[in-house]
C-alpha cells in the first residue's frame, strides 16, 4: 500500500513538473515525431521507470520512447552485435558503465560531453564525485549519464546483532566473526537454524564480483587513481600477492557461515532470503535497502542495518607484495587505522546514445536521459523499491521525506544513506575494470577460477597463479600496451 | 483398429498381481510428471513471500493464493508478453508447417526415387562453395561471386562430372539430412546472423521460421521417410495408369493417406520450434522476441520472479497441451518408425 | 489400410524401384529434383555454408575497430589454447599421473580396436580405402579413452568435454531405459492408459529453459517441496549443488524428466507394430516373458531403437539450457557442458574462441555418431 502511494506521488509530482516544464516551452515540441527505440534489460528494475516517464517525456517534447528488453545476461552482447554489425536497431541504450569503453573504442557511443555542459536542468555538479568523473567518463569525456548509484555495501540485521551484543563489522575478520557468532541462530522466529553470512556466489551471476569487494582494502590505499586489478607500472593483475589471497582465503572462509547450497545462488536468492529474515549479514548493491522496507517481500522492516564494506588494518605493499600494518603513510584515508576501500561494481546503470544515430535523435535521447537523471524525476525513483535506481545525488541524501514515504522509519532511512554517503564521500573508491573487453577477464576467467576455488579444486595461491596467468595471455592477446593504456585511462592515473 | 500385444483377450492376459504391480509403477511415474507440474502451478499464485520462506503445498491451507502475478503478466505487462506469445505461435506454427511441407517432399522423394549423387560432385561443390565464401570475404559482391560458383558447377558437372565414378545412395542422402541436427547451434550462429542481417531478415519472423525449418527438417525426414515407405505401392501404381501425375498423386493418395504421420510429426517439430531458446535470443530483435526469453528474463537482478516464471511457464504450456489432448490419438498411430528397418 | 502398411514384411528394406511402372516414372527427372532440392537447398544455405564461414572464425580474432570489425588470421592458436593452452584445463580437465593400470587399460582398448581391424582385413568386405578411416578411428578412440581415464580416475577432473560426455551417457541410458520400461507397461490393455499416455507426454511440452526453472526449486533443499524430505532424512545442511557429482546428478535427473516421453512415444509406436501374430505364435511355443522380450520383441524395435538413441546421442551433445539455469555449469565447471562453456566465451565477445570450440564439439559429435552408426548399431542389427 506505502509502495503503491509512493508510487502514486512519484506519478503525479512527474506529472506537475511535466506540466510546468509543458507550459515554459510553451507549445514548440522541439522533438515533434522523434522515435527513440532504448535498449535495456527485460524486468521492472530499470524498464520500469522509462515506460513510466516516457509519456510524460512525449508530453513535454513530442518524442514518442519505445523500451526494448533483452534477457540481462545478453544485454552487453546484444549491444554489441547490434552495432558491431551496422544493424543499429537502437538509438540508446541504458546499460552498465563498465562495458562502456568497448562501446566507446569502436565509435558506438555518443561523446555527450558538450551536451552535458549546456544542460543546467542536469544539475550535473550535484552528481556525486565519482559518478560525474570516473563512472560516466573515459578519457576525461562523457558518454553516459547516470540513472543509478552502484556498489557493494554490508547490510546487516540490527536486532541480530544487538541482542548478540555485536557491533557492525569493520574489518573483514570482524565480518567472519560476526557471521560466525550467529551462524545457526533462528533469526525469524521459525524455530529453525538460520545463516551468518549470504553471499551469492554462483557461477556465471555476480560471483566475481565480491572478490574485489573484499580485496579492495588490502590492494588500494592512496585514493581511486592507484586502482586494484592491475599494477600501475608493469600492468601485471595484482593477483599473486599476499592482498589478494587474503582475501580469496576470506571469501572462502564465508561459505561455512552460508546457506548450503551458497555455491549455486545468485543475488536474487540472497535477496530473497535476508528478505525472509534468514541471513544476518550480507554484501550487496544498495538494492536490499528498498526491498528490506517492502511488505510483500520482507519480514526484516526496521530491522536491517547497512555499512560501508568492511576495510582493512593490514595492506599491501607493491613493492614487495607482502601485506603491512596501515599508519599514515600507507593507509591516508584510512578512519580509525582501518583502510576502506568501496567498490563500484557494475558502475551503476547509465544511458549512453548511439552514434550512429540521426543528429536529432541523439539530441531527443540524450534529453531523455537528461530528464530521467534531473532530480525532481530522479529523486523519487530513487526510493522506490521496485526500482533497481539507488542514489548517485547529494540531494537524494539531503531530505529523508520521499524516503520515509517509500516505507523507511526515520532511522531506517537515516542508517541506509549514511552507508551510502560514508561510501560515496571516500576518496579511496574502488572503479570496477573497465578495460577493453574486460568480460572476458571477469566474466570468463575471474569467474571461473573463482568458482573452482570455492569448489576446492584449486588453493588461494594457485586460483591467484591461474588469474594471473591468464588475465596475461589475455592482454598479450588484444593487445598489451593498448589495454595498459586504456586501463590508466579509465583509473584516470597518470 | 490397431491389434496390441498383450490384449486382456489373449491367452496370456496380465494377471491380478502383474496389474497391480503395473498401476504401481504408472502411478509412480505419473506422480512424478505431475508433482512438478502441479508445483508450476500453485506457485504461480503465490506471493514472493510465500516461496521465500519455505515450502507451502496446499493453496488456502498453507497459503493464501494471490493473482498478483498473473495480473502483472496479463494486464500490467501489455505488449511485453502479448507480443511475444503471438510472436512464438506465429513462429511455431509457421516453422512447424513449413519443415512438414519440405520434409515430407523430400521423404517422399527418398523413398520412392533413387538418387546416384557422385561424391566428386559433391566435392566440387564444396570447394566451389569454400572460394565463393572466400572471395566474398575478400570483396567480391556477394552475388557475382554465388554466380560465378553455380556457373562453375554446372559446367563441371555436365563436362567432366559423367566420368566420376562411385555414387551415394538415398541412405547416405537421409543421413547426411538427418545428421544436420548434430550441429551445435552456438557454431552457426554468427554466420547466420550475418546472413540474415545483409538479407534484412534480422528482427523479422521470417528469419526464425527458416531456421527453425532447418533444424526441424531432419525429424520430419526421420519420421515420414518411414511412414511413406510404409505405404503400399500399389495404391499409387493404379493412379498412374489412371494418368495422374507424380504430384497429384503425392497430394491426392499419399497425404490422405499419412494424415496421422503429419499430425504426430507436426505436433512434435511445433514442440521443438515453440520451445526453441539459444537460437531465438541470437536471431530475434524487439519485436520478434519469443517466449522461451521473456522465461529466462524473469530472473534478473533481483533473482528469479519464479510467480512469473510459473505464469508464464502455464502460458505456454497450455495451448500445446490442449492441442495434444486433441490430437493425442493421431500421434498413436501417425509414428510409423521402424516400419522401415533403420 | 493402415494395418496392411504396418506389416513389417512388406517393407523389410527401402524400396528399390521396381520394374515395369516405376521404371517408366524414375524418368521424371523434374519431380524428382522437386522433391528432393527443397530440403537440399535449405541444409546446404543454412547448415553447410555458416559452418564454413564458422571455420573461418574458428582461425581468427574478431577485434571491434571504428566503423565494423577486423578479422585477422590467427593459425589454429584458439585451437592450440583448448587442446593444450590455458584452456584445456577447462576444456579437457585435469590429469591425473597414470600409473600401470591406466597404461594396461589403454593398452587393452587399443589391442582391441587394432583386432576389429585386423577382423576387418581378413573379412570379405575389405577395401583397401577402408584402412585411412579406420586408423584415423582408432587413433580418435585411444585419444577419447586416454581423455576419460585420465580425466576421471585419481586426481584427475573432467573438463566440459568429459562432462558432456557424462551427461550423454548417464540421459541416454536412463531416458532409453525409463522410456522402454513404460512403453512396455502401456503395451498392455489397461483402463486408463490413454490417461498415462498422456501425462508422460507432458514433460515434452514445457520449454527446457522453464523445466530447468522448475528442477531448480525441485532441488532447492531449502525452500523446494522436497525440503521436509530432506530435513526427515537429516540433510538439512545438504546441497545437490555443493558437490561435482550432486550437481551432475541433478542435472541428469532433469534432462531425464524431460526426454524421457520422447523415448517413451517412439518406443511405444516401435512395441505395437510388432505384429500379434508372431507373439501369440511364440505364445503357442511355449516362451515365457523374459523369452518373448528378448527373442520377439526387443529384435524388432531394436533398428529403431538404434535410430532413436543415435538423435538422442546427438541432441544430448548440445546441451545447455538446464545446466545453465540449474546450475549455471557450477560448482567449479562440474556441470558445465562444451556448449555453455562456448555460449559463455560467445557472451564475453571472443567470438573466434566460441567458434572454435564448437568444431571441436562437432567433431567429437560426429565422430561418436559415425562409430555408433558403423559400428554398434550395424553389428546389432546383423545380430537381428
Amino acid at each position: 500500500m506505502r509502495k503503491l502511494r509512493g508510487m502514486l506521488s512519484a506519478v503525479l509530482g512527474a506529472a506537475v513538473v511535466a506540466n510546468a516544464l509543458t507550459f515554459a516551452v510553451a507549445q514548440d515540441k522541439p522533438y515533434a515525431g522523434v522515435v527513440i527505440d532504448v535498449l535495456t534489460f527485460t524486468g521492472p528494475q530499470i524498464a520500469e521507470p522509462l515506460q513510466r516517464r516516457a509519456p510524460d517525456f512525449a508530453e513535454l517534447t513530442g518524442a514518442t520512447i519505445n523500451v526494448v528488453t533483452v534477457p540481462f545476461g545478453d544485454l552487453y552482447q546484444t549491444i554489441l552485435t547490434d552495432q558491431a554489425t551496422g544493424t543499429n536497431s537502437y538509438e540508446a541504450f541504458v546499460f552498465a558503465p563498465q562495458w562502456m569503453v568497448d562501446y566507446i573504442v569502436p565509435g558506438y557511443l555518443e561523446d555527450l560531453t558538450d551536451y552535458v555542459a549546456n544542460d543546467p536542468d542536469l544539475q550535473w555538479d550535484d552528481v556525486a564525485q565519482f559518478f560525474r568523473e570516473f563512472s560516466s567518463t573515459y578519457q576525461g569525456r562523457i558518454f553516459t549519464i547516470p540513472l543509478d548509484g552502484d556498489f557493494h555495501m554490508v547490510y546487516f540485521r540490527s536486532d541480530v546483532l544487538e541482542a548478540a551484543g555485536l557491533q557492525p563489522p569493520t574489518t573483514w575478520d570482524e565480518y567472519l566473526a560476526v557471521a560466525e557468532a550467529v551462524h545457526g541462530t533462528d533469526m525469524n522466529g521459525d524455530g529453525e537454524p538460520d545463516f551468518g553470512s549470504c553471499i551469492a556466489k554462483a557461477r556465471g551471476e555476480q560471483g566475481y564480483w565480491w572478490i574485489h569487494s573484499i580485496a579492495s582494502p588490502f590492494l588500494q590505499t592512496q585514493g581511486t587513481s592507484q586502482g586494484v586489478f592491475f599494477d600501475t607500472e608493469t600492468f601485471d593483475p595484482l593477483v599473486n600477492n599476499a592482498g589478494f589471497i587474503r582475501a580469496l582465503e576470506i571469501y572462502k572462509a564465508t561459505t561455512a557461515f552460508g546457506p548450503p547450497n551458497e555455491l549455486n545462488i545468485g543475488v536474487g536468492d540472497t535477496r530473497s532470503l535476508f528478505s525472509a529474515g534468514r541471513c544476518a549479514l550480507t554484501l550487496d548493491w544498495g538494492d536490499i535497502g528498498p526491498l528490506s522496507v517492502d511488505p510483500e517481500i520482507s519480514v526484516v522492516k526496521d530491522k536491517v542495518g547497512a555499512v560501508i564494506t568492511p576495510g582493512s588494518t593490514e595492506v599491501l605493499d607493491r613493492a614487495t607484495g607482502e601485506l603491512v600494518a596501515c599508519d599514515d603513510m600507507t593507509c591516508p584515508f584510512a578512519i580509525n587505522g582501518v583502510n576502506h576501500a568501496p567498490f563500484a561494481a557494475f558502475g551503476g546503470w547509465s544511458g549512453g546514445v548511439s552514434a550512429a544515430a540521426d543528429p536529432l535523435v541523439k539530441e531527443a535521447a540524450y534529453a531523455f536521459f537528461s530528464y530521467m537523471a534531473q532530480p525532481a524525476q530522479a529523486n523519487v525513483d530513487v526510493t522506490i523499491g521496485r526500482t533497481g535506481f539507488n542514489p548517485y545525488r547529494l540531494s537524494q541524501f539531503g531530505d529523508l521525506t520521499p524516503w520515509i514515504e517509500g516505507g523507511f522509519s526515520e532511522a531506517g532511512a537515516r542508517e541506509y544513506l549514511g552507508a551510502i554517503e560514508a561510501s560515496l564521500a571516500s576518496p579511496n573508491f574502488v572503479l570496477d575494470l573497465r578495460i577493453p573487453q574486460n568480460q572476458r577477464y571477469q566474466q570468463v576467467v575471474l569467474d571461473e577460477v573463482l568458482s573452482r576455488f570455492l569448489a576446492g579444486e584449486l588453493t588461494a595461491e594457485e586460483a591467484a597463479e591461474e588469474i594471473f596467468m591468464r588475465w596475461n595471455e589475455l592482454s598479450d592477446d588484444i593487445g598489451r600496451q593498448a589495454q595498459f593504456e586504456a586501463y590508466l585511462g579509465t583509473i584516470g592515473a597518470q | 483398429m490397431m491389434k496390441r500385444f498383450f490384449a486382456t483377450s489373449s491367452p496370456f492376459a496380465p494377471s491380478p498381481a502383474w496389474r497391480i504391480f503395473s498401476y504401481a509403477l504408472l502411478i509412480f511415474w505419473a506422480v512424478v510428471v505431475l508433482f512438478p507440474l502441479y508445483w508450476l502451478v500453485i506457485t504461480s499464485f503465490k506471493l514472493p513471500i510465500d516461496v521465500s520462506q519455505g515450502p507451502k503445498y496446499l493453496p488456502f491451507v498453507d497459503f493464501q493464493p494471490s493473482l498478483h502475478a498473473w495480473e502483472y503478466i496479463l494486464f500490467d505487462q501489455g505488449v511485453t508478453v502479448t507480443r511475444p506469445y503471438t510472436n512464438t505461435i506465429v513462429v511455431g506454427i509457421w516453422s512447424a508447417l513449413v519443415s512438414l511441407v519440405i520434409g515430407s517432399l523430400a521423404s517422399y522423394g527418398l523413398t520412392r526415387f533413387t538418387y546416384r549423387p557422385k561424391p566428386a560432385l559433391v566435392g566440387v561443390f564444396l570447394a566451389l562453395a569454400i572460394g565463393a565464401l572466400a572471395a566474398v570475404i575478400a570483396g567480391v559482391p556477394p552475388l557475382v561471386a554465388v554466380a560465378a560458383a553455380i556457373v562453375l558447377f554446372f559446367l563441371i558437372a555436365q563436362t567432366i562430372g559423367r566420368r566420376f565414378k562411385g555414387t551415394l545412395t538415398n541412405n547416405d542422402i537421409a543421413f547426411w539430412l538427418i545428421s544436420q541436427r548434430m550441429l551445435p547451434p552456438v557454431a552457426v550462429v554468427i554466420p547466420i546472423y550475418l546472413v540474415y542481417q545483409q538479407l534484412g531478415l534480422l528482427n523479422t519472423h521470417a528469419a526464425l521460421v527458416i531456421t527453425y525449418t532447418t533444424i526441424n527438417l531432419p525429424l520430419v525426414i526421420w519420421f515420414m521417410r518411414d511412414y511413406f515407405a510404409s505405404i503400399p505401392f500399389e495404391l499409387e501404381e493404379s493412379a498412374f495408369i489412371d494418368g495422374a501425375s507424380r504430384y497429384q498423386v503425392f497430394y491426392r493418395i499419399i497425404l490422405p493417406l499419412s494424415t496421422p504421420g503429419l499430425i504426430a510429426t507436426f505436433l512434435i517439430v511445433l514442440v521443438f520450434s515453440w520451445n526453441e531458446y539459444i537460437l531465438a535470443l541470437f536471431l530475434t530483435g524487439a519485436d520478434t522476441q519469443t517466449m522461451p526469453m521473456l522465461v529466462v528474463a524473469q530472473n534478473a537482478t533481483r533473482g528469479p520472479q519464479w510467480w512469473n516464471i510459473s505464469v508464464l511457464v502455464v502460458l505456454m504450456i497450455a495451448p500445446i497441451t490442449i492441442m495434444a489432448l486433441f490430437l493425442e490419438r493421431y500421434i498413436a498411430k501417425g509414428i510409423l518408425v521402424g516400419a522401415v528397418k533403420g | 489400410m493402415l494395418v496392411n502398411a504396418q506389416d513389417p514384411s512388406k517393407a523389410k528394406a527401402l524400396p528399390a524401384p521396381q520394374p515395369t511402372l516405376l521404371m517408366r516414372l524414375q524418368a521424371d527427372n523434374v519431380a524428382r529434383m522437386v522433391f528432393l532440392l527443397p530440403s537440399v537447398l535449405l541444409v546446404l544455405f543454412l547448415a553447410v555454408f555458416p559452418l564454413l564461414a564458422s571455420l573461418y572464425l574458428s582461425v581468427s580474432r574478431i577485434q571491434l575497430v571504428r566503423g565494423g570489425f577486423n578479422i585477422e588470421f590467427i593459425g589454429l592458436r584458439n585451437f592450440e589454447r583448448l587442446l593444450s593452452g590455458s584452456e584445456q584445463r577447462r576444456f579437457l580437465g585435469r590429469f591425473t599421473e597414470f600409473n600401470l593400470e591406466h597404461w594396461l587399460v589403454l593398452g587393452a582398448v587399443v589391442l582391441v580396436m587394432v583386432l576389429m581391424l585386423i577382423n576387418y582385413v581378413r573379412s570379405p568386405r575389405f577395401k583397401w580405402a577402408g584402412i585411412p578411416v579406420r586408423l584415423v578411428a582408432i587413433a580418435f578412440g585411444a585419444a577419447i579413452t586416454y581423455l576419460l581415464l585420465g580425466t576421471l580416475t585419481g586426481r584427475g577432473l573432467p573438463g566440459t568435454l568429459v562432462v558432456t560426455m557424462i551427461f550423454v551417457f548417464a540421459g541416454v541410458t536412463l531416458q532409453y531405459l525409463l522410456g522402454l520400461g513404460l512403453a512396455m507397461l502401456l503395451t498392455q490393455e489397461l483402463p486408463g492408459k490413454r490417461f498415462f499416455r498422456i501425462v508422460f507426454l507432458l514433460p515434452m511440452m514445457i520449454t527446457p529453459v522453464g523445466i530447468a526453472f522448475l528442477f531448480r526449486m525441485m532441488t532447492d533443499t531449502l525452500q523446494g517441496p522436497l525440503a521436509p524430505l530432506w530435513a526427515l532424512a537429516g540433510l538439512r545442511n545438504f546441497s545437490w549443488v555443493e558437490t561435482a557429482e550432486g550437481a551432475r546428478l541433478a542435472v541428469v535427473i532433469g534432462d531425464t524428466w524431460q526426454w524421457t516421453p520422447f523415448m517413451f512415444i517412439i518406443l511405444l509406436a516401435a512395441l505395437e507394430g510388432v505384429s500379434r501374430e508372431t507373439i501369440e505364435a511364440a505364445l503357442v511355443d511355449g516362451a515365457n516373458r523374459a523369452q518373448l522380450f528378448f527373442h520377439i520383441i526387443l529384435p524388432e524395435i531394436l533398428p529403431v531403437s538404434m535410430t532413436l538413441i543415435l538423435i538422442r546421442i546427438i541432441e544430448s551433445f548440445k546441451i545447455i539450457d538446464m545446466p545453465q539455469v540449474l546450475t549455471r555449469g557450477g560448482p567449479g565447471t562440474a556441470t558445465e557442458p562444451v556448449s555453455l562453456h562456448a555460449y559463455n566465451i560467445w557472451r564475453a565477445g571472443d567470438w573466434g574462441g566460441s567458434a572454435a570450440l564448437s568444431y571441436l564439439l562437432l567433431i567429437v559429435v560426429t565422430f561418436v555418431a559415425l562409430v555408433f552408426m558403423n559400428s554398434v548399431r550395424r553389428r546389432v542389427l546383423e545380430w537381428v
